[in-house]
């Protein structure tokens, strides 16, 4: 890491590569330092769409999963609606929801949690339907019905799984903010992107990029330690052991 | 008090093709008794038990438990699987306790008596274990605490010891019988093993397959308590000729082949 940084520095004295090209890191430092508090402030904005379009993604794919996962009518029924969703370019979409709804926080919740849910549901349903069936036997011998065993056998088992699709929500999530950012906002990381570029000021735009690859990164690590704390054996042993 | 009278079951396969499992199986079995059932694979054991456990219907005939036609699983019954089919999310007492729990039939004693059992099984200390922890003969002693905290009246074990290694198998065959001895429900037990077969009951069920009906049913003679050192017996033997003899029919199969799970 510190050797790609200093390679990179290097590169941009020893070439003489211009700012707006590729600014050097000691240069993308000094820019966003400078205005250290109103970039805190954007930041804290983009942090609040996504963890908004995270939370949803969350409140809706459990769920969702859970009623694709009982019924293979409803999995008919929603599975092409999910995958239209996904092949709708969000960029496209965004414009259309922030006339529909105002331009305020909501519709940038709405994209964010139209990029991040979907391998959330993906593998929320994996993980339910990939439950062994002799666990289901298990469940059934002792008297369980439909919804006991989805949600004492399945929907445990299905954990690893929905963790596996937390974290690419989660990094997605922060995808999905600065794009809704980009078509309609006054705040934001990717507002700030797309002002500092068109005040020739590069080196901002490149420190708005790090911090929001940092913000996934601990995105990332937070559902990781969530996962490492409340459901230990899920992160263990990567493969849930049924054993002998 | 468990009755199979002239049980048969087909299934459909979904390219429409039917395989008959079982075909005018009539069985008796008496409350408290042992009763193991032996045949070489896909002869219809497995779906046998399922049915008593009433996990699947029968296609023909009906089975019975006191009289009352099983048309569901019921909460007397309770099985062990050839795996031990552990939750991998949940420690070892919470294993054990989870029928009970999922039939809201769990009470304040429920947790001690579970350790009582776990005790019993070799494995006090071991409760906040997660089952991948534990070795798989472990695993399959908590299985085994978990079907028997169920009190059940009925156990049906569907080849048990399957998966563990010769020595640990005798240890847990003479444990059963133990626990056995101590509770005295009804015993449904499906074996590969001859030996074993001979060595745990009060009579051997031989089946056949394609499609799987009932051969012969062996008396075993043995006094209990049972142990290994009446493998030499003269009763011993007589049994597991006549077992061996159905299983191997035409094909003049001898020695200790049939010993091999
Ligand atoms: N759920 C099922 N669907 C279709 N065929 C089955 C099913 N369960 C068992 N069978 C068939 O029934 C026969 C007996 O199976 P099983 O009872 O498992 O035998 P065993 O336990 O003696 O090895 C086999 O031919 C098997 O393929
Ligand atoms: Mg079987």
């Amino acid at each position: 890491m510190i050797a790609f940084f200093a390679a990179w520095e290097a590169s941009c004295r020893l070439f003489g590569i211009r700012e707006f090209i590729l600014p050097a890191p000691s240069a993308i430092w000094g820019a966003t330092v400078a205005v250290w508090p109103t970039v805190l402030g954007h930041t804290w904005a983009t942090f609040l769409t996504a963890m908004g379009g995270f939370v949803a993604s969350v409140v809706i794919s459990l769920p969702l999963a859970m009623l694709i996962a009982a019924s293979p009518t409803i999995s008919a029924a929603v599975y092409p609606l999910l995958v239209v969703t996904q092949s709708i370019p969000k960029v496209a979409l965004a414009p259309i929801l922030i006339i529909a709804l105002g331009a305020n926080e909501v519709p940038r919740i709405i994209v964010t949690f139209l990029v991040a849910f979907f391998p959330l549901v993906v593998g929320a349903v994996a993980g339910l339907l990939a439950t062994p069936p002799e666990l289901v036997e298990l469940g059934r011998a002792c008297r369980a019905g439909k919804v006991q065993e989805l949600l004492r056998i399945r929907l445990p088992f299905a954990v690893p799984f929905v963790f596996g699709g937390l974290k690419v929500a989660a990094a997605l999530a922060v995808v999905g903010a600065v794009v809704a950012e980009f078509v309609g906002a006054d705040a934001g990381l990717g507002y700030l992107i797309q002002t500092s570029m068109s005040f020739f000021r590069p080196s901002l735009a490149y420190g708005a990029v790090v911090i929001l690859a940092l913000m996934g990164i601990v995105m990332f690590w937070a559902v990781e330690l969530v996962e490492r704390v409340f459901f230990p054996w899920s992160s263990g042993a990567g493969q849930p052991a049924l054993g002998a | 008090m468990i009755r199979l009278d002239r049980v048969g079951k087909t299934f459909r396969g979904r390219d429409g093709g039917a395989v008959e499992a079982l075909r005018e199986v009539s069985l008796e079995v008496a409350a408290g008794e042992f009763v193991a059932i032996v045949g070489a694979s896909g002869c219809g054991k497995s779906t046998l038990l399922r049915l008593v456990a009433g996990l699947v219907p029968a296609s023909a005939g009906a089975v019975t438990l006191d009289g009352a036609v099983v048309r569901g699983p019921r909460a007397e019954t309770a099985m062990v699987f050839q795996a031990p089919t552990l939750l991998p999310w949940a420690d070892v007492l919470r294993n054990v306790t989870f029928p009970l729990r999922l039939m809201r039939r769990a009470d304040a004693r429920t947790e001690d008596e579970a350790r009582a059992l776990l005790a019993v099984a070799g494995l006090a200390g071991f409760e906040k274990r997660l089952p991948r922890e534990l070795s798989g003969g472990m695993q399959q002693r908590v299985a085994i605490c978990r079907a028997l905290l169920q009190a059940p009246r009925v156990l049906l074990m569907d080849e048990p010891f399957g998966a563990l290694d010769a020595l640990t198998r005798e240890e847990m065959s003479l444990e059963l019988l133990r626990l056995w001895t101590a509770r005295r429900m009804a015993v449904l037990f499906v074996t590969h093993s001859i030996p074993e077969a001979v060595l745990l009951a009060d009579r051997v069920v031989v089946m056949s397959p394609r499609p799987g009906r009932v051969v012969d049913v062996v008396e075993v003679g043995l006094p209990r308590p049972r142990s290994f050192d009446q493998e030499g017996s003269d009763e011993f033997q007589r049994c597991a000729r006549r077992i061996r003899a159905h299983i191997f029919g035409g094909r003049g199969g001898t020695g200790d082949g049939a010993r091999a799970a």
